[in-house]
């Protein structure tokens, strides 16, 4: 008899596999400019959820290793912290696509061979 | 909006110092942003029990603060199995001795029970007790300190660097028994029985020519008692260098022999061993004197006998269920 696992447990796996997928998608949407609320909508659009208490702590620990750049502009008479893609953060960036792509690749591989 | 305010307040609260202000700033424009923009699609303002609930999804105060906090840990992952190992250690051989030795003691020693205690249970109790969180904090605190400051020094010292597969510990087979072992067993047993049947067969026991003891009324029995373990004892050492490794057999017949051996030594401590002493220059008022001091020392060490009787106990079926699942798991 197979013993579904609990909930808990496949939050935790599920979660632990979202979080390396989480830079890799912040630091993607930011090639183009954006603050925080934005950002946080964009991804929402494109299906990855994520809630402020996890984005703003990523973006400063983003900032801090050189990855991002930020701005405080005042935009609708609100002052607003800008984020962008800096250039090791482009760097960085590409050099993680590849590593998805691989990783990508290597489990339809795996998958494949277990059909 | 009142709500918001104190909210972003208990956030600053536990926020790292230097960045207070501006991962509030940040916050708070995250906030009026998604309000503003669910006002903008409901075209109207949101009322207070709606905030509330807006700020209730955004979780704890405490909990959003924490996970602008940088990861301190005050042993972190790698040492910690290593902490907890120390720690075990610690718990498994010092206090839970401590514990049973005294369990031991109050149970069988009137004396010590009214040392412990001045008669009252709950004062023996709480006088453990406080033994036991002392004795915790004195070896707990520095412990943990020092592996709070090996946790700050590992990444410059490298400490998991310095390894060779060569160097880790040979595999032990808990179950193999050493020939030298057995062979010491058996050499001492029969040294032991040939001393034992000679100069202890007679209840009189001469020390020298001119001293002699005169033992309990109950010596043979424990006299007949102790060489049936001794017996069986060495049977089982001649097994053990025969066919080195332990059964399941041999370990019941191993705490069959361990427990009786621990019993006799109990019924030894309150026998009152000692019935007369003689010597030359010795008065019978000093014999007596000796004679009841003796005795009356045994006693008082018999509650250490108890002690020694259950570890011996415990040893031998934790080797008993070690065996049983060993079988079981080669089975499978």
């Amino acid at each position: 008899m197979v013993t579904p696992l609990n909930p808990e447990a496949f939050e935790n796996l599920r979660l632990e596999l979202r979080r390396g997928c989480l830079v890799l998608a912040v630091l993607a949407a930011l090639r183009r400019e954006q603050y925080g609320y934005t950002l946080r909508k964009i991804l929402s659009e494109r299906g990855l959820e994520i809630d402020e208490g996890t984005l703003y702590p990523l973006l400063r620990r983003l900032e801090s290793q050189g990855l991002l750049a930020s701005e405080w502009r005042e935009e609708e008479k609100r002052k607003k912290r800008f984020y962008l893609l800096s250039v090791s953060g482009a760097l960085v960036l590409e050099q993680l696509l590849d590593e998805w792509s691989s990783l990508d690749s290597s489990i339809r591989e795996i998958l494949k061979g277990e059909k | 909006m009142e709500l918001i305010e104190r909210y972003l307040e208990a956030v600053k609260f536990w926020l790292p110092r230097r960045q207070k202000d501006d991962i509030i700033a940040e916050l708070s424009g995250d906030i009026y942003a998604q309000i503003e923009d669910r006002e903008a699609s409901l075209n109207r303002k949101l009322t207070e029990a709606e905030v509330e609930e807006l700020l209730k999804q955004r979780g704890n105060p405490l909990l959003v603060a924490n996970r602008f906090q940088p990861q301190n840990q005050l042993i972190g992952p790698e040492l910690f199995p290593v902490y907890r190992f120390v720690l075990k250690i610690f718990a498994f051989g010092y206090l839970m001795p401590y514990v049973l030795v005294w369990i031991g003691m109050m149970l069988f020693s009137p004396a010590f029970r009214i040392e412990q205690a001045h008669a009252s249970g709950l004062g023996a109790i709480g006088s453990l007790i406080s033994y036991l969180w002392i004795a915790t904090c004195l070896v707990g605190c520095p412990v943990t300190a020092a592996f709070a400051i090996l946790e700050r020094m590992q990444e410059r010292m490298h400490l998991f660097d310095c390894w060779s597969p060569r160097k880790l510990a040979h595999v032990r087979d808990l179950n193999h028994i050493p020939r030298t072992n057995s062979a010491f067993e058996l050499g001492f047993g029969l040294i032991f029985i040939v001393w034992w049947i000679i100069y202890l067969h007679s209840p009189v026991v001469w020390i020298g020519p001119l001293a002699q003891i005169t033992l309990s009324p109950q010596w043979p029995w424990l006299f007949w008692g102790y060489l049936l373990v001794a017996l069986v004892n060495l049977t089982l050492a001649a097994n053990k260098l025969m066919h080195p490794q332990w059964s399941e057999e041999k370990a019941v017949m191993r705490l069959f022999s361990d427990l009786a051996g621990s019993l006799l030594l109990c019924w030894l401590m309150k026998a009152d061993l000692m019935a007369g002493f003689a010597a030359a220059n010795t008065t019978p008022e000093q014999s007596l004197a000796l004679t009841e001091a003796f005795n009356h020392w045994m006693r008082t060490i018999f509650p250490v006998a108890v002690a020694l009787t259950l570890v011996v106990f415990a040893t031998n079926v934790y080797r008993i269920v070690r065996l049983h699942r060993s079988q079981k798991r080669d089975s499978l």
